[in-house]
């Protein structure tokens, strides 16, 4: 009897614990929401929310820290970063998606995960670009393909007339590093297995420790490794050089179709007023131009590129056709075998 | 002497009051938020990191440095007196350390693991010193292979590191494995178990689970049990072991050291994984093993030495590679990373005032703690000694609110719930959830590498066999599997010979595997 009594007790202290840290959430939530007109005439109405889909520390997530500290000046109010990581982002932009569109709550998009992980996961997984508005493009990162320095591959004649097969490491299924990869060697008549890894550093891990021949990973992430001597670049996959590789050839110069970088953008839920985005573009496109923001990315190699929103949803969108057809074309399954 | 230098500017680059500021800084909230459960060092550093923008990139990484070392420190404090782990990495000081506790003799169990944390963290800063320049071809031959052994000889040590029935644990662990399936296949793309949720797309999380596990299960299943004190003893007296006590763990100490320093410089391998290991190489050595679990002093002083020693040297790889081994290290990666300094092989030649900087101010840090927590386990002990009825939700709130600054993610706090439900009825029908807990943990690692190892080798599983580390690897998992089974038919044969009367206590062991 004594033992029932207890437990109920326990139960209601539990609950009311939790039922603190909830309220304790939602007022989070409300300091941001509230007194935001529907016109936009007083925005911002408090500090503006950017959300990113991914891990604290990533190549994503300093990208938009260091924008978001670089715009809090010019919007007159402060952009603190959340993070909310999970399913390569899209559980945070559906999140962003469905919020009150006030111009209070944006989120950092990853170009991948509308063109690229679409080819990979289930259909109801998937993001689109019509649930939200992009205010600008903000960069556009390159993946290189890199080898082992000890293994002597030095260009693409030097794989495809290896006559061997290679295992090749991918930052894991559904990213550009997997269909960039898979693509150029399809179109190269390689033969390859792709040996996906949870992210670019133990995809180099293995790389550098010869568990793979070659790997496709972020540039940045790669260069230290290129300048110490330990993996040499073979292509970017860009369609243009990198201006941190200009003696690497482009996989398009080496006669592949397969332009793939890491292109990011920020983005707010759909039917947010014309003149908040306006406000908002301003802001940004004052922190691209700032001498920090500048020196944050030639210090790790991002590079910022930054687009009208109108324009990169159409670029996106044909990106996403085009990785759609090509795969068809080479019969390309980022899935793998099911 | 050359190689020397830069090792004493190193120390003089600490020695700034500025950074000694920072270092006492870090250990500090290390050690409190080991304390607390369900705020990790990877957590609170990834919250922390704004703060660092504005100091040196020298100052801001020997304070989150302090952070994860500290947490090691204060996790400890938590598992002895409450049976919560702060830290994975303390889950099997649980325990012997509770063991203690619950005998009276709490000071006894954080003395040692104090000094035990101490001899550990000192001696892999040494190896640390030694090692750093010449480390980075072994690291790399860990590739697939050799992690899918390693996982596999993790997960049997699970089943002999815990204390219930034999049986049960293997449900609980393989109850472990079944919830490490959860989540996006990562070779696929396909979804499994998610039920269309995008919040399982990634699998569960660590820490809800163990936080749900041990902290709420627990708290819930000790409010049933009338305990009103949620399991603080009244004293610690004596934080001093006695030097018994010392004489009986020093050998504990220093193979937990040395087994943690090898450990914790593997990628992937870290604290948690080489506690593990400590603890099981403790018990298989001693005499009675049937002490541990039951207050035995190794019992704390091996994982304790151990996951030091493993949290400091795991930032071998990441100094010397750029590779970082765990969360924590990843996250103090991109810390480095903002303050425009990438690790890597050429760190040490390039940067050395921040890479000697950086290693010899955890020396100083490991001082500072040993100072500091012997004193504080009074302060700490008083904290945890306030009635359950006000500890107990508190202890709640707290793990919720730490659960939900991970990830921002509500869907972790009903996690938390979900597996606090799920421990509370584990505990009440005499499972042990520790096999749960780390067969979860390795299950992912196994799974992954055995798969990526399979491509790799076309298909061909003798390849690892033939790769001389995941070999040897898969020898000594042969030999943990059978060598107490000859042994006990060896004894069984000669006791047999000796008298014919059968002894009970061998009896029981049988029944119970």
């Amino acid at each position: 009897m004594f033992a029932s009594k207890l437990t109920r007790r326990g139960a209601v202290s539990a609950s009311a614990g939790l039922a603190l840290a909830l309220s304790m959430t939602a007022c989070g939530g409300n300091v941001a929401d509230s007194g935001a007109a529907a016109d936009g005439s007083e925005f911002p109405s408090g500090p503006v929310t950017l959300t990113i889909g991914q891990d604290p520390g990533g190549s994503t997530d300093r990208i938009g820290r260091a924008l978001a500290e670089n715009a809090a000046d010019p919007l007159g109010v402060a952009i603190p970063v959340v993070n909310k990581p999970g399913a390569n982002g899209a559980l945070a932009t559906k999140e962003v998606a469905g919020m009150e569109p006030d111009g209070q709550n944006l989120i950092l998009l990853n170009a991948s995960l509308i063109t690229i992980t679409p080819l990979a996961v289930s259909e109801e997984e998937a993001v689109s670009l019509d649930d939200v508005e992009v205010i600008t493009g903000i960069s556009q990162d390159d993946y290189v393909l890199v080898a082992n320095a000890d293994s002597g591959l030095k260009t693409m004649e030097d794989i495809t007339s290896a006559d061997k097969k290679f295992n090749f490491a991918t930052t894991g299924v559904g990213t550009g590093s997997q269909l960039a990869q898979a693509l150029l060697f399809k179109q190269a008549e390689v033969e390859g297995t792709d040996v996906p890894f949870d992210g670019g550093s133990p995809a180099m891990t293995a790389l550098l420790g010869n568990q793979v021949d070659l790997a496709t990973i972020q540039l940045g992430e790669a260069m230290p490794q290129i300048e110490a001597g330990k993996l040499t670049p073979i292509v970017t996959f860009s369609e243009e050089r990198n201006q941190y590789l200009p003696d690497t050839p482009t996989a398009v110069e080496a006669g592949y179709d397969v332009p793939v970088s890491q292109y990011r953008a920020v983005a707010a839920p759909k039917g947010t007023p014309e003149p908040v985005l306006a406000e908002l573009k301003e802001a940004f496109t004052a922190a691209f131009e700032s001498e920090k923001y500048k020196e944050f990315n030639e210090q790790n190699l991002f590079t910022p590129t930054q687009i009208d929103g109108e324009q990169l949803a159409a670029d996106w969108k044909g990106y996403a056709e085009k990785y759609k057809a090509l795969t068809e074309e080479y019969g390309v399954d980022l899935g793998g075998e099911k | 002497m050359e190689f020397f230098e830069p090792v004493i500017n190193g120390f003089g680059v600490v020695l700034e009051p500025m950074n000694l500021l920072y270092c006492l800084l870090g250990v500090m909230i290390g050690m409190l938020i080991g304390v607390l459960p369900g705020l990790g060092p990877a957590a609170t550093i990834a919250i922390l990191l704004p703060l660092t923008y504005g100091v040196e990139p020298v100052t801001a990484i020997i304070m989150l440095a302090g952070i994860f070392y500290g947490a090691q420190y204060g996790g400890t404090i938590t598992s002895v007196l409450l049976r919560l782990p702060g830290e994975a990495s303390a889950v099997v000081t649980v325990f012997d350390g509770y063991a203690l506790a619950k005998q009276g003799k709490a000071g006894t169990a954080l003395g040692i693991a104090a000094i035990g944390s101490f001899i550990g963290g000192t001696v892999s800063i040494i190896g640390l010193t030694l090692l750093a320049p010449i480390v980075a071809g072994f690291a790399l031959d860990f590739g697939p292979p050799e992690y899918t052994a390693l996982a596999l000889l993790g997960i049997l040590l699970v089943a002999t590191v815990s204390n219930g029935g034999k049986l049960k644990s293997v449900i609980a662990a393989g109850l472990g494995l079944l919830l490490a399936t959860v989540g996006r296949d990562g070779f696929t793309g396909e979804s499994r178990f998610t039920f269309g949720s995008l919040s399982l797309a990634d699998g569960l999380d660590f820490v809800p689970i163990a936080m749900g596990i041990f902290g709420l299960g627990e708290i819930l299943y000790n409010l049933e049990q009338r305990h009103n004190k949620v399991q603080a003893p009244a004293k610690v007296a004596n934080v001093w072991p006695s030097r018994q006590d010392l004489k009986q763990s020093s050998g504990a100490i220093g193979r937990g050291s040395v087994l943690g320093f090898f450990l914790g410089i593997l990628p992937g391998g870290g604290a948690t994984l080489s506690s593990l290991a400590a603890y099981a190489m403790e018990k298989k050595r001693a005499k009675n093993p049937e002490r541990f679990g039951r207050g035995a002093v190794e019992g704390v002083a091996a994982p304790e030495s151990a996951n030091n020693a493993a949290a400091t040297s795991s930032f071998i790889p990441l100094l010397t590679l750029g590779i970082p081994a765990n969360a924590t290290m990843a996250i103090i990666f991109g810390a480095l990373l903002i303050q425009g300094v990438t690790p890597g092989p050429q760190l040490v030649a390039n940067d050395p005032e921040l890479f000697w900087g950086v290693v010899n101010s955890m020396y100083i840090g490991n001082i500072l703690l040993l100072i500091m927590s012997i004193p504080l386990v009074g302060i700490f002990v008083k904290i945890l000694r306030v009635r359950a009825a006000i500890l107990a939700p508190i202890t709640v709130l707290i793990t919720l609110i730490g659960v939900y600054t991970i990830r921002n993610s509500v869907f972790d706090i009903w996690l938390v719930i979900f597996f606090g439900v799920i421990g509370y009825l584990m505990k009440k029908f005499g499972f042990e959830p520790g096999p749960l807990v780390l067969a979860f943990v390795l299950g992912a690692l196994l799974e992954e590498n055995l798969r990526r190892s399979l491509l790799v080798f076309g298909g061909d599983a003798a390849g690892f066999v033939s790769r001389p580390i995941s070999g040897v690897l898969l020898l000594v998992f042969l030999m943990v599997i059978f060598l107490p089974l000859i042994q006990s038919l060896f004894k069984k044969a000669h006791a047999k010979k000796a008298t014919n009367t059968d002894d009970p206590s061998r009896k029981n062991e049988k029944e119970s595997v």
